[in-house]
């Protein structure tokens, strides 16, 4: 528990920090009253904005009221939707969660079954398919993949609506581009971690005292091969949330990957702020997570 | 073993089944790509950005316009077809003296909530978008002074100098009349979570980067739509996925569809591109600083005749486009016809003008330019470039980030010249020629011309229309002779819709509900 606690503690500065790098990159990367105002606006009505909305401080000001308020739960209000940013984020999460869970699944459903599959009929024709295709599904750029499956599902089948968010069947192309990609990963890595478990000593002798090479397979050797898997499966967080913002761009799915572009392209600081912060905070549980899994998966791995 | 893996493989075939089963079925029921049912009254309009506020008065986003001129209105409207103002929410509206416009309300008008339309809603509208510096229309608004109320239904507003374009300025963004009593009893925040209007449309729903619901207000003062029950605004930002949503009936409408998706949405049984042109001018401005080649006004001259300005609308634009020599295009107050939809190419003069300018042998000039942010805006830049080699003059071109782009003109660390299209939500000739003043550009342009400079003070409170006209017509005279910038073309709108409705583009860019209708 102690070590629980250590760790989110420990997030603090790691925020800080974060914190600091956003708000100087995004102060770096450029004026955003120019970008508020048309495109034939004067000097005098950019330099009246800037005034009014207190952006021409100086950076230090301008960062220090910045934590000031951060610190209180307050990231400041969204030029583009005159709106407390944190509450735009919120709103945003729910539908990003659903993408990224959906993602996992297929991601799960697919490397699981080929992953053991292919490990345990090492460099046999389906071994060779699973790992040919996680070479390609790895290399896919999610945005071509994801057009393509526009293309192919919804212009020329029908079968699927094109995007956007709301039944089911609007989750499907858009988790199966994001989950493509991961779906590679995992397929490579639980081969991997197979192969090297099922040249393991205890594989054998289980094997030699006559159990079922089923059982082997699965109680004996997936439950181990399973350890860097979870790793590998909480760090997928960034990665998933970084493909979010393709596939939720192409698939018009209105999640933070999508905010998160909107309010880069428009300077919107306290939207990029804020989203960067919550991805920042997720990414940071998902490997404590990992870290408390492995500890139930592998009782002798010790969290202190 | 090889039979469990022929049970795997089938299996999984059954499952991939089952899903494409399971989503044919709910296919139907959300009516995303069922057949076109031609009585459905819901429509359904692809943009390719969210709408930015529920502030009507502080944005400046044409597409967010688009959709508040369905739920909100303004004082009077310009008709698209024949240029003129007409009243909307004024009954009649009188210029009382140079600094004075009285106006008359319309009975019968109620917001969305019930309450009626008076003068106090006016006034707190058009004080607010006068008077508070922090929006971002400010600077379109603080002509004026106050608005006097002199009862429910009339009241004047005052100007504190002489304003000829006030009731242009009345009919476009920032204008819109909002709710006072709604307001103040519930807060602006309210307000913006639960709009209300005058207009034909109410709001239902707004789900950010997602969806736009309106329905039809049953009390709307000119009747209610009949046409439509319900208008969802769909945000849809990659091109690809919004011509894929239109050309399999998932959407009505798309706005922006690509020219390299033209031939498709036309081709594509269901679907026509409707196409109009936009009050938005492409032109390649010029530095007139000293030192720089186009300060001399033969070097200007030059590089305007070598650009084919029909070529680029030909071949770029695939015809979509009118070539022009003045920034003021038709429907606009104070419009010079004779410079629209015409252009000078002559390179052979263009290459003795230059000799004349001692160029002989060329120049070479920086042209800055964004990249996807006008239609083909980087192909015309490239299109440019090629036609100036051909007169010896090598422009080197640099593709920027909009908003490095904009801070570098701001700066005015721009070099020779840079590519920039503006539109004109005002429709009158003030705001378009306002950019030939000097004191605008000082540093990032240099244009000077003593004759236009005068002719555009006396023209902006200049409250004789005639005259007005008369003087603007001869600024534009002015420009072209001076050849002040280069004026490439005005673009067009590019609209996908399926053959079940009728619509026609209109040059504000704006999309009325009330004009579209079912076939």
């Amino acid at each position: 528990m102690n070590y629980i606690v250590r760790r989110m503690l420990q997030i603090i500065p790691v925020l800080l920090i974060i914190s600091f790098i956003v708000f100087t990159l995004v102060f770096i990367a450029g004026d955003p009253v120019a970008l508020m105002l048309p495109d034939d606006a004067t000097l005098e009505e950019i330099e009246q904005l800037r005034e009014s909305i207190g952006l021409n401080e100086p950076f230090y000001v301008q960062y220090g009221s910045y934590v000031f308020r951060v610190v209180q739960g307050d990231f400041g209000e969204s030029f583009r939707y005159g709106q407390d940013a944190l509450s735009v984020v919120w709103e945003r999460l729910p539908a990003t969660f659903e993408l990224a869970i959906a993602a996992i699944i297929i991601a799960i459903m697919v490397a699981i079954p080929f992953g053991i599959w292919s490990a345990t009929k090492q460099n046999s024709s389906i071994d060779l398919i699973a790992t040919g295709a996680a070479v390609v599904g790895k290399a896919m750029p999610n945005f071509w993949l994801g057009i393509m499956l526009i293309l192919f599902f919804s212009v020329t089948l029908g079968v699927l609506p094109v995007s956007g968010r709301g039944s089911f069947a609007h989750l499907i192309l858009p988790a199966i581009t994001l989950g493509t990609g991961i779906a590679a990963e995992m397929t490579r890595l639980i081969r991997s971690s197979m192969l090297e478990i099922l040249n393991q000593d205890y594989i054998r002798t289980a094997k030699s005292k006559g159990i079922k090479s089923v059982q082997v397979i699965y109680k004996h050797a997936f439950r181990n091969a399973l350890i860097p898997f979870v790793t590998i499966t909480a760090l997928q967080t960034s990665t998933l949330i970084g493909g979010a913002l393709i596939t939720e761009t192409v698939f018009a799915w209105p999640g933070i990957g999508q905010l998160l572009i909107q309010a880069v392209n428009t300077r919107d600081m306290a939207i990029v702020q804020a989203c960067v912060m919550i991805i920042a905070a997720i990414v940071i549980l998902m490997n404590l997570l990992a870290d408390i899994i492995y500890r139930i998966l592998d009782p002798r791995i010790k969290l202190d | 073993m090889k039979r469990k893996q022929l049970w795997f493989i089938c299996m999984l075939f059954v499952a991939i089944g089952l899903l494409v089963g399971c989503t044919g079925e709910n296919k139907d029921e959300t009516g995303e790509t069922e057949e076109v049912n031609e009585d459905n009254r819901t429509l359904t309009i692809a943009l390719g950005t969210d709408m930015v506020s529920f502030d009507v008065h502080n944005h400046n986003n044409t597409s967010t316009e688009a959709i508040h001129i369905n739920m909100f209105n303004y004082l009077v409207k310009r008709n698209n077809d024949t240029g003129e103002m007409e009243p909307d929410l004024a009954e009649s509206y009188e210029n009382i003296d140079d600094l004075t416009w009285e106006f008359k309300l319309k009975d019968g008008v109620t917001f969305h909530n019930g309450d009626a339309l008076t003068s106090a809603d006016v006034k707190y509208s058009l004080e607010r978008a006068a008077t508070d510096t922090t929006l971002l229309d400010h600077a379109n608004y603080r002509q004026i002074k106050e608005v006097e109320i002199i009862d429910d239904t009339t009241f004047r507003i005052h100007t504190h100098e002489p304003d000829p374009a006030l009731l242009n300025r009345i009919s476009r963004i920032g204008s819109s009349i909002l709710p006072a009593n709604y307001i103040e009893e519930n807060g602006f925040d309210h307000f913006l979570a639960n709009p209300i209007g005058t207009g034909p449309f109410e709001f239902v729903e707004w789900v950010r980067d997602d969806r736009i619901v309106l329905t039809a207000f049953e009390d709307y003062f000119n009747g209610k739509n009949e046409e439509w029950d319900e208008i969802v605004y769909r945000i849809i930002p990659e091109n690809s996925t919004r011509v894929s949503e239109l050309l399999t009936a998932g959407v009505d409408m798309a706005v922006n569809i690509p020219p390299s998706d033209w031939v498709r949405v036309n081709e594509n049984e269901g679907t026509y591109l409707a196409q109009g042109i936009s009050n938005r001018t492409l032109m390649i401005f010029l530095r007139s600083t000293e030192g720089y080649p186009t300060e001399d006004k033969r070097v200007r001259e030059a590089l305007d005749l070598a650009i084919d300005n029909q070529a680029i609308v030909d071949n770029i634009l695939g015809g979509a486009g009118t070539p022009s020599i003045t920034r003021v295009g038709p429907g606009d107050v104070g419009h010079a016809a004779n410079l629209y939809d015409t252009y000078n190419y002559d390179p052979e003069r263009a290459k003795e003008l230059l000799a004349e300018a001692g160029f002989k042998d060329g120049f070479e000039m920086t042209l800055h330019s964004p990249r996807g942010r006008y239609l083909q805006d980087a192909e015309i830049a490239e299109m440019v470039a090629g036609m100036l080699a051909a007169i010896g003059v090598t422009m080197h071109i640099e593709f920027m980030e909009w908003s490095n782009y904009l801070e570098l003109r701001n700066a005015g660390e721009n070099k020779d010249a840079y590519l920039l299209g503006l539109g004109n939500s005002m429709f009158d000739a003030a705001n378009a020629l306002d950019y030939y003043r000097y004191d605008r550009f000082i540093g990032q342009l240099d244009y000077q011309n003593d004759e236009v400079e005068e002719l555009l003070v006396a023209a902006e409170q200049n409250m004789d229309v005639e005259e007005r006209n008369e003087q603007y017509i001869k600024i534009q005279k002015l420009l072209a002779e001076d050849v002040a910038h280069l004026v490439l073309h005005q673009e067009s709108i590019n609209i996908g819709v399926v053959d079940r409705i009728d619509y026609t583009p209109t040059m504000d860019e704006m999309i009325y509900i009330e004009s579209i209708t079912r076939k």
